[in-house]
């Protein structure tokens, strides 16, 4: 049996149990029940190693529950990016990866025979030209090696990029780099720059930070790749453990991605997507997705992305109701008291929160928001943000508002110390 | 690049095999190649870079004409990415105005102090509105996504000595002047991050039903925090730690998940808490009744 490795293989099993210890945080061994011993303790070791101090363990009767604890708008740099610099390598893809920078270090072009022979003659490593070649390929698809046609011979050279250069040459950009390494999109590969030039981000802080959106993004090249070819999209998902009376089936099943939506207030991505067959649009969390593959082209692409954008104008989250590809929209009306001589701080936190609603004075301390928005169902999250000014809601559905009124009872009863709900 | 234990595991093996290094008379490892190792952009980061030509923060970094060169110089790499793939829902939309040439401007001040711990004097209007000045150490950036606003984290000074601490909007500034003198004594960021919390964590109890505690944990993911599950309840309860100055932030973030999470405490939270829903529910009768009224 293999020992121990923590260089990753299978990026799916660590993006899985890192959310589960970085989101839930209380537990323990036996609570990953779907998942073998030495799994559990693998995935354990590799998230200790990158994580170090931001571990956490407690121990109860249950057993050690193992955490991830750590404010993530005072650290400079996203421990999870530690995951991409571990994916495995064996011992010819480092020797090869020193030996071929080394022998086209001087600039000069060489064919594939004569950096065989240098690598026998120089440094005594007897490598066969088929696996010269294929690390040669593999280098040239990456960027690293320029492979150029003289006659019938590919004649290989450094590629002239060289990342100190640039950091001299364009005054500004080493700051940039150290923001954009810690921002939303792909900070992981600005920070892959830094890392190459030894240098860390030690400027800039990120308040609500959601750092485990880097893990998502193994799935982004694939899902762009589908959006700017106009494909389809190809995707499994992970089993559902936090809702055992949903069953996520593990299957592949086909979408139209549109666009990649962003919540920056409650930590979750999600991939906006055409089902053909249902002929709706739909929202996917992305991290619930294990695996996506870009397939054939979607004929109609364009004239249903036509009618996202419109749609889209529409929608208050990520929601787009379960209505099919045109929606209905059920106009919502939320008043509000604000005492305008007083609160005009709250009249500018209507303004910029309201998104795609409309927000009008209606009466002697009295705004009024209306939502004509697919599923207004989304915005009583947002509306709760505001209790102790909400004076009505009107339009929605029933159900929206019932709960609403039954939501502030129960509240109202919690705090006054008579909550004893038995609810769940 | 970093290697991990793993890494010099197998760098170790490679050693062994007659790899990359040489064991020197002395006893010591010489690599065997002949020069450092270069460091060399590949496809994906310049790709990225590109990407990020487009991105309108890259002008508080870099002048038009630095961005004209890497924007040539990258003429024939395709962006990884363009804006108009992602769509960001919540933002709020009084953000700051990255495009103006004073924010720019203050941007880099401010920035270049806080690399060289200048002393600056700076004029600003606080939150309240009021037009304040003094002279200000910066020590570090901070950005929200949320807000799409920098901000800066300052200590006070008078008679050159520290006074207070505080956090000041880039966007609020309205001039920034080096006064030519550098703040020498050392400061830590830790302390600067430790002085700003509350002195006790929250406390809150979370409810399953309506997959709260999915939700709740995902939203607060960004805190540090502590979590115990009550076996016979199913209930959790979540400490989360938090800066004084955030705490009406998390107050309204917390009462939108409704009865599905209760603050236990600080007892000060709780009763902000407890102000707001017994107005709440007020407001609700006062209304019903005018309603029926009518």
């Amino acid at each position: 049996m293999a020992g121990f490795s923590e260089l990753i293989k299978n990026f799916d099993k660590t993006r899985d149990y890192v959310r589960d210890f970085f989101v839930y945080g209380c537990k323990i061994r036996s609570d990953f029940d779907r998942k073998s011993l030495r799994t559990y303790s693998d995935e354990k070791r590799r998230v200790e190693s990158w994580m170090g101090d931001y571990m956490r363990y407690d121990d109860s009767v249950r057993g050690r529950s193992v955490s991830i604890s750590v404010d993530s708008g005072h650290i400079p740099e996203n421990p999870l990016y530690n995951a991409y610099y571990s994916k495995s390598f064996t011992d010819n893809d480092i020797r090869l990866h020193f030996f071929i920078m080394d022998i086209l270090n001087d600039g000069q072009s060489r064919t594939l025979k004569d950096i065989t022979d240098a690598l026998n003659s120089d440094y005594g490593q007897l490598f066969d030209e088929q696996t010269v070649r294929n690390k040669l390929k593999e280098y040239a698809e990456e960027g690293i090696v320029s492979s150029e046609k003289a006659g019938k011979t590919l004649h290989y050279s450094l590629s002239c990029d060289r990342a100190d250069d640039y950091l001299s040459e364009f005054s500004g950009l080493e700051d940039a780099l150290k923001f954009f390494s810690e921002t939303q999109h792909f900070g992981i590969i600005g920070n892959s720059i830094l890392k190459m030039l030894g240098l860390k981000n030690d400027m800039f802080f990120i308040k609500h930070n959601y750092m485990i959106h880097t893990l998502e993004d193994i799935l982004m090249p694939e899902i762009l790749k589908a959006i700017d070819g106009k494909k389809y999209l190809k995707f499994t998902s992970f089993p559902n453990r936090h809702r055992r009376d949903i069953e996520v089936s593990e299957e592949e099943k086909e979408c139209v991605p549109m666009q990649i939506l962003v919540s920056v207030q409650t930590g979750r991505r999600y991939l906006a997507v055409y089902i053909p067959r249902m002929k709706r649009f739909t929202a996917l969390r992305l991290d619930y997705i294990r695996k996506v593959k870009a397939g054939s082209a979607f004929e109609d692409y364009d004239r249903i992305k036509e009618i996202f954008d419109r749609n889209i104008s529409r929608v208050f989250g990520v929601s787009f109701g379960v209505r099919k590809e045109t929606g209905t929209v059920s106009p919502m009306k939320i008043t509000f008291y604000v005492d305008e001589e007083k609160e005009d701080y709250i009249i500018d936190r209507l303004e910029r929160e309201k998104r795609c609603c409309l927000i009008e004075k209606t009466g002697d301390k009295l705004y009024t928001l209306t939502a004509d928005v697919f599923d207004p169902n989304e915005l009583m999250h947002w509306a709760k943000t505001f209790i102790g000014r909400i004076v009505n809601i009107e339009g929605g559905s029933e159900s929206i508002r019932t709960r609403f009124y039954r939501d502030i009872e129960r509240m109202k009863r919690m705090y006054s110390g008579d909550e004893d709900e038995h609810i769940q | 690049m970093t290697l991990c234990c793993s890494s010099l595991r197998s760098l170790s093996r490679t050693v062994k095999t007659g790899g990359l290094f040489n064991r020197t008379a002395d006893g010591r490892l010489r690599r065997i190649t002949k020069n450092a190792p270069v460091k060399i952009l590949t496809k994906l980061q310049k790709s990225w870079l590109k990407a990020k030509l487009t991105d309108k923060r890259i002008r508080l970094f870099m002048d038009d004409e630095t961005l004209q060169r890497l924007d040539e110089k990258l003429a024939n790499v395709k962006p990884f990415y363009k804006k108009e793939n992602f769509r960001i829902i919540d933002r709020f939309a009084d953000k700051d105005n990255f495009g103006s040439d004073e924010y720019i401007a203050n941007f880099r001040s401010a920035l270049d102090a806080a690399k060289h711990r200048k002393i600056m004097y700076v004029e600003f209007v606080s939150g309240h509105g009021k037009r304040m000045s003094g002279k200000f150490v910066i020590l570090k950036l901070e950005y929200s996504p949320k807000n799409e606003k920098f901000r800066a984290y300052t200590f006070l000074l008078r008679h050159d000595r520290i006074k207070c601490s505080g956090i000041m909007n880039i966007g609020r500034i309205t001039k920034i002047v080096d006064t030519g003198r550098i703040f020498r004594t050392p400061v830590s960021v830790d302390d600067y991050f430790s002085s700003m919390k509350n002195g006790s964590p929250a406390v809150i109890n979370v409810k399953t039903e309506r997959n709260g505690v999915e939700r709740f944990m995902l939203e607060f993911a960004s805190y540090e925090k502590h979590t115990v599950r009550d076996l016979e309840t199913g209930r959790y309860t979540v400490e989360l730690w938090y800066d004084k100055q955030n705490e009406t932030e998390l107050l309204i973030q917390l009462l939108s998940f409704g009865p599905v999470i209760e603050i236990v405490g600080p007892p000060e939270l709780r009763k902000q808490a407890k102000m707001r829903i017994d107005r709440q529910a007020e407001l609700l009768e006062k209304y019903r009744k005018e309603a029926n009224n009518d």
